[in-house]
């Protein structure tokens, strides 16, 4: 378990890689792991054209699939896949990782139908992040409304000013309280601050 | 395989037309939530029937969706503990825990030895509130009302000694970056002591009351089985793997906190009393075995307590290293799992949480077709989700 922590559990990583790359052509497999200032956990990086190829490869030596998630660098959006083996003679787990560099459209091949957990999970990566799915069986937002615009946790996100008639955020219902709090603390403006605090009954 | 991508018409053909009769009949369309006291919060199920019998089950999320996710990225790392009490609201103590632990870990803080006893004994007596719980709501989902009053009853009892050290009752902010807010007191130890002396027996009433109950028995056994395959296909944690046969707890597998120092064993549903592996009875009977099992760690843990800080040394300011971690921990609905993206500033890049109950919710519409509906609201149950978890 501790396998995929940095340091620990390097040469087990190594041998996967070695493992997918010759299982698998054009995967590319490789290793991320944290470099000198850094902290966290390891990683390995593969193509994302042959995503669906690589998890055929771990489906037998991994035999659940616990999240994907998503994170948007701007240049590119990565999706990681944590597997596990949930087998309590023998746990182990791994994070893979796939870049995909077209923010207009980021596709990569569903693998939901080797892991049930997929559907769903890949669903929220879509409604989140924008990243379609090949081959999903139903392909639609999962958090948000069918008809909701944009991807929430893109890093470019705006929310969208009308929804349905509706107006999203109006000014009268916005909270004011936490930005002027805000500015306060940043003028350094402690009187100002304590003021406005005795104001509120705080 | 995949029910929800079954081919409705052909079901009609299949399943409707009756024997010997020229009287075609169509599927009816129900919906169950998003307010329905059996669905436990917002959950909307879209209910395709044939009769009384679920032909697909779709459900429905986001009722409850509070942007969880992007607020954390504007948020500091103390200010994100209040937001991860609400996700799963009934068992805020091991959210914290999680979280807390995620943060530590990259930041390499030391937790002090008291501090890690007193979040054990407390995540585990949340364990059992929250397991108390369950096991209201599930027996008053089948009909059964007063195993609700004698649950509450003692869950009340954990709730005023979590109020007594942290001042709130549902949503405490008691696990801080580095151990715990407060310590325990000795009049807090001893009424910790007394509550178990006077849980146990509670225990075997329930037994007698709701687990060897004949109606119960017949409501919940054969109903809702997820083959251990499926469960670890659909990545299922917690009482629902360990249900359909898998000896798989995180505390025994990856021991964190002190979990490898006490004694404890992990409970699987075994086909007890003659049910079936799997189904909605052995779910909830690992819950009512995991009460007793967290009695014990407790019991341990309190011997374990020696004085000393129960605050490590943090930095006023937290600020993380570049890096990623991916932690998790057993919650008492399944693991939860925290995705820690940073880029050495004082909020996160990215937090994704891995919600054990989303990853539940998904099994629903697998072992709903072939249901009566009345079965549907106990497989729900027996599952046992939070929406605020599922939603985020």
């Amino acid at each position: 378990m501790k396998e995929y922590c940095m340091r620990s559990g390097l040469e087990m990583y190594n041998d996967l890689i070695s493992s997918i790359n010759s299982a698998v052509t054009n995967a590319n497999a490789s290793l991320i792991s944290p470099g000198e200032e850094e902290v966290g956990d390891s990683s390995v990086l593969v193509n994302p054209e042959s995503i669906f190829e690589v998890m055929s490869f771990l489906k037998p030596l991994y035999n659940g699939l616990q999240v994907i998630s998503g994170v948007d660098y701007t240049e590119y959006i990565e999706v990681c896949y944590f597997l596990a083996h949930f087998d309590p003679e023998n746990p182990k787990d791994v994070m893979i990782k796939t870049r995909l560099k077209d923010r207009q459209d980021p596709r990569l091949n569903s693998i939901s139908s080797l892991y049930l957990a997929a559907n769903w999970q890949e669903r929220e990566c879509y409604d989140m992040l924008g990243v379609s799915f090949n081959n999903h069986p139903d392909h639609r937002r999962i958090l948000c409304p069918d008809d909701w615009e944009g991807f929430p946790l893109r890093r470019d996100y705006k929310v969208q000013e009308v929804y349905r008639g509706m107006k999203v955020n109006p000014e009268n219902k916005m909270n004011r309280d936490d930005q002027l709090f805000e500015d306060n603390k940043q003028k350094g403006n402690e009187a100002d601050l304590i003021a406005w605090a005795l104001s509120k009954g705080l | 395989m995949q029910t929800w991508d079954m081919d409705l018409e052909e079901l009609k053909e299949e399943e409707t037309s009756l024997p010997g009769s020229k009287l075609k009949t169509e599927l009816l369309t129900v919906n169950m939530g998003p307010q329905h006291p059996a669905t436990h919060g917002v959950l909307r199920v879209e209910i395709k029937t044939d009769s009384e019998v679920v032909a697909q089950a779709i459900p429905h999320i986001g009722y409850l969706h509070r942007c969880m996710e992007k607020h954390c990225e504007a948020i500091d790392y103390r200010g994100i503990l209040p937001f991860v009490d609400r996700l799963d609201y009934l068992a805020s103590m091991s959210q914290e825990l999680t979280y807390s632990m995620a943060v530590e870990k990259m930041l390499g803080t030391e937790v002090p030895r008291r501090a890690t006893v007193i979040r054990m004994i407390i995540s585990e007596m949340q364990r059992i509130a929250s397991h108390l719980m369950a096991f209201g709501t599930y027996a008053l989902d089948l009909g059964a009302f007063s195993p609700f009053l004698y649950a509450f009853d003692e869950r009340e009892k954990i709730l005023t000694l979590f109020e007594d050290i942290s001042g709130a009752r549902l949503l405490y902010n008691y696990f801080w970056i580095g151990g715990v807010w407060n310590d325990l007191t000795d009049k807090n130890v001893e009424y910790i002591k007394e509550f178990l002396d006077n849980f146990e027996p509670e225990l075997v009433k329930y037994d007698r009351l709701v687990s060897q109950n004949r109606i119960f028995q017949e409501r919940t056994m054969g109903v809702g089985t997820l083959s251990l395959a499926d469960a670890h296909s659909f990545g299922a944690t917690g009482p629902v793997l360990r249900g359909s046969g898998s000896a798989w707890d995180l505390r025994k597998v990856d021991p964190y906190l002190f979990y490898n120092e006490v004694e404890f064993d992990v409970p699987v549903g075994e086909g007890q009393r003659g049910s079936e592996i799997g189904d909605c009875y052995n779910r909830y009977y690992v819950r009512m075995l995991e009460m007793v099992e967290s009695v014990k760690i407790i019991r341990q843990s309190l011997k374990l307590l020696e004085p000393g800080p129960t605050l490590g040394k943090v930095s006023k300011v937290i600020k993380i290293p570049k890096g990623e971690t991916y932690t998790r921990t057993e919650c008492p609905r399944g693991e939860l799992g925290i995705h820690l993206v940073s880029h050495g500033e004082k909020t996160p890049y990215r937090l994704k949480v891995k919600s054990p109950c989303f990853t539940h919710t998904s099994i629903l519409p697998h072992i709903a077709p072939g249901q009566m509906i009345a079965d549907f609201v106990a497989s729900i149950g027996s599952i046992d989700i939070v929406l605020g978890e599922v939603d985020r």
